[in-house]
């Protein structure tokens, strides 16, 4: 009983002093921020730039991957650029089932869109041609604009570290 | 060397799409008579006549009207945009457009920023206390060109506007130089002599 009583006036002791004493931090689940942030592995998950940068360097160290002006102040139409923006990565990313080396970078210049993508030569380049042409025409078509897809070629994925 | 060229090449393809819409439309968009910048545009392509591209088309489309073209004070260019490099570089074509073809450029100036903030829930369902916060900031750049005639306003803001960046907005402001209409040239007073007098 009276080891515990000074035990217990010890520890008043201790947290009204505050510098020797440890408190515990208690906080909910989600704090941390862990969107588009890669988790650290073993070391053999190749990764290329665009996937490495966490979010809050865009516009710093990366670049935008979908250009118009929708989003600027005074400007209208950013929810229509985004559903058509989301419908061409997944269209451009079915007909070049993995064959993309990173995501496609899309720009609206007046009325035209042009759709930049770096390939993977995992086809032969006449599928390739037919590939590209197919994608202008159903594109252009769909969205009574006119496509432009502009086309790189690399040998493998550009890795930028492994994680 | 290849920029003065690049550029003439471009007048002279802008000038046949200008004078293939004076086909469509009566009103005055061709070359006009008695203004300055017309006529200094007008006597440089036959100078590069010497070169590939035929300048000889371009003249017989080219039509004179007697309407005068419209005067303007001063054109203000406003271009917007999310990166600021993208600005500037847009900047030294503008300027160096503007120098190629005589413009007088009364100032080039940068509005401050604007940031549009929104805060949401971090989290799909509860967690009312964590929130991500994002921004979009809207970068400015504003030239004044100034005592432009409507011929070379058309034909700079085409070309300007041909090569704008994607991501990137332009607004437009000019003010017209018009001429004093004539009822409002003499005062009234001089024409009838007061006959009331004014107060109670």
């Amino acid at each position: 009983m009276a080891v515990s009583l000074s035990s217990v006036r010890l520890l008043s002791a201790l947290t009204r002093s505050g510098s020797l004493c440890r408190s515990l931090h208690v906080t909910a689940v989600c704090c941390k921020n862990r969107a588009a942030r890669p988790r650290v592995g073993k070391g053999d998950y190749p990764l290329t730039y665009e996937e490495a940068l966490p979010p809050h360097y865009i516009g710093h160290r990366k670049g935008w991957l979908s250009q118009h002006t929708s989003n600027l102040k005074g400007e209208e139409g950013a929810a229509e650029r985004t559903v058509e923006d989301v419908f061409i990565r997944r269209f451009v990313s079915g007909t070049f089932h993995n064959c993309l080396a990173n995501e496609i970078v899309i720009k609206r210049r007046g009325n035209v869109i042009i759709v930049c993508a770096i390939l993977i030569q995992k086809l032969t380049p006449q599928k390739f041609y037919f590939l590209i042409g197919y994608t202008e025409a159903m594109l252009s078509h769909l969205y009574k604009c006119p496509f432009k897809l502009v086309v790189q070629t690399l040998d493998k994925k550009a890795v930028y570290k492994y994680l | 060397m290849a920029a003065p060229m690049a550029l003439r090449r471009e007048l002279c393809s802008l000038a046949r799409i200008l004078s293939g819409i004076s086909h469509l439309a009566p009103r005055a968009l061709g070359v006009c008579s008695g203004h300055n910048k017309c006529n200094i545009i007008r006597s440089r392509l036959p100078s590069t006549s010497s070169t590939s591209f035929h300048t000889a088309t371009v003249f017989s489309s080219i039509t004179v009207t007697e309407e005068p073209d419209t005067l303007f004070q001063m054109v203000s260019v406003m271009v917007k945009g999310h990166d600021r490099a993208v600005l500037d570089s847009y900047e030294f074509f503008a300027k160096m457009a503007a120098q190629e073809l005589g413009i007088t450029i009364n100032k080039v100036y940068e509005p401050p920023k604007d940031i549009e903030r929104l805060t949401v829930l971090k989290s799909v369902h509860i967690f009312k206390k964590h929130r991500v916060q994002y921004e979009m900031r809207t970068h400015y750049r504003c030239f004044e060109l100034s005592h432009m005639t409507g011929c070379t306003t058309q034909v700079y803001l085409e070309y300007i506007q041909r090569n704008l960046p994607e991501g990137v907005a332009m607004e437009v402001s000019t003010t017209a130089i018009e001429k004093v209409p004539d009822h409002i040239l003499e005062p009234m007073w001089e024409d009838r002599p007061i006959d009331d007098k004014p107060g109670q």
